[in-house]
């Protein structure tokens, strides 16, 4: 947070809809970057369609932080801000095209996650965007579930698939915040869940295409729903920025492989 | 990279016929879907297009996408190979 920025509960609001801005703001960046090299003409049309979306929405909520830290000045557009608070998966171009289908299956949809729990939320101003912002990504969650299906068919992309959601897995999962029972979001009733609530909605929404699919992820179905096999890295968790620090190289181990 | 090229660099590139590579052939869409509109509830549904997809789910994303040039107040898909032919032309 920067200083001269909001403070008390409009502190915490700032952080949450900087956190909804920036990772809207670039990932529409990244799925623009996709609009003419799709691997199928239909899906260029339709990353250009998503990518005119997620901008469109960063577009509405970045007015809202002027209302909550009138002072930041430059920070509180996209172009001249410089304290993005953007998941680490996004902070470069996409490697390939199964990246892009790992952001829009994972990312996209922990995004909407948050805006469905924003619904009813007692700041008004993002309970209505939220609203209208899920009417237009009900066909992402449709093209990010049909492709993910869809790599993880094909055998030779199977293992690139994988590997690329491992990548975003932690990090998103993260993402919702810190485990615990009290969370200042909630309590506020910014959003109806607190963030363990918000993990086990986003698992019910990724995790059956990926069992199914029997993507190697560490998750499994229980009978009190979706749950995860291995804990998440707490440790590598940056709460200020909410993203997850890079995981150590094992030097030791490949230079003896060497 | 494009996708292509990223499949075509770690040499999965299947040969076609004329033994020209042709790279990831088997990512390309199998079916053909048809999509019908209208954009008044008086009117009929009429084609507007087609769509290349592998399933349902895409073929719904593609076609709203690609043809949303007008404010449609229904708009199917479906699959080419299942309509039968009544007259040949």
């Amino acid at each position: 947070m920067p200083k001269n920025a909001a403070s008390g509960e409009n502190e915490v609001l700032y952080g949450l809809i900087s956190r909804l801005a920036d990772n809207k703001y670039f990932l529409g960046r990244r799925y623009a970057e996709w609009c003419s090299s799709a691997p199928t003409l239909e899906s260029s049309v339709a990353a250009a369609a998503m990518a005119q979306d997620e901008l469109g929405h960063a577009r509405a909520l970045y007015p809202l932080l002027k209302t909550l830290a009138p002072g930041l000045g430059a920070e509180l557009e996209p172009e001249t801000r410089t304290d993005f608070h953007r998941m680490r998966f996004l902070d470069s171009s996409f490697d390939g095209w199964i990246d892009f289908v790992t952001a829009n299956f994972l990312i996209d949809t922990a995004l909407s996650v948050i805006f469905e729990a924003a619904q009813t939320s007692s700041y008004e101003p993002l309970a209505g965007r939220s609203r209208k912002v899920l009417q237009e990504e009900r066909t992402h969650a449709l093209h990010g579930q049909a492709w993910a299906r869809r790599l993880a068919r094909i055998p030779e992309t199977r293992a690139a698939f994988e590997a690329s959601l491992r990548r975003a897995w932690d990090e998103t999962l993260c993402w919702f915040g810190p485990e615990g029972k009290s969370n200042p979001l909630s309590e506020a009733n910014v959003l109806d869940a607190t963030p363990d609530t918000l993990r086990e909605r986003f698992l019910a929404k990724v995790a059956p295409d990926i069992v199914a699919s029997e993507l190697a992820l560490p998750v499994r179905a229980t009978k009190k729903g979706w749950k995860l096999t291995t804990p998440l890295p707490w440790e590598r968790w940056d709460v200020t920025r909410y993203r997850l620090d890079p995981a150590e190289e094992p030097v030791a181990s490949s230079l003896a492989h060497d | 990279m494009s996708y292509i090229d990223e499949f075509a660099a770690q040499g999965k590139g299947e040969k076609a016929p004329g033994g020209e590579t042709k790279p990831h052939a088997r990512i390309q869409p199998d079916r053909i879907w048809v999509v019908l509109a209208r954009r008044a509830y008086d009117q009929p549904l009429a084609q507007v297009g087609t769509v290349e997809a592998d399933d349902a789910d895409l073929a719904s994303v593609f076609a709203r996408t690609i043809y949303d040039e007008f404010a449609w107040v229904e708009m199917v898909v479906v699959p080419r190979d299942t309509l039968v032919t009544v007259i040949a032309s």
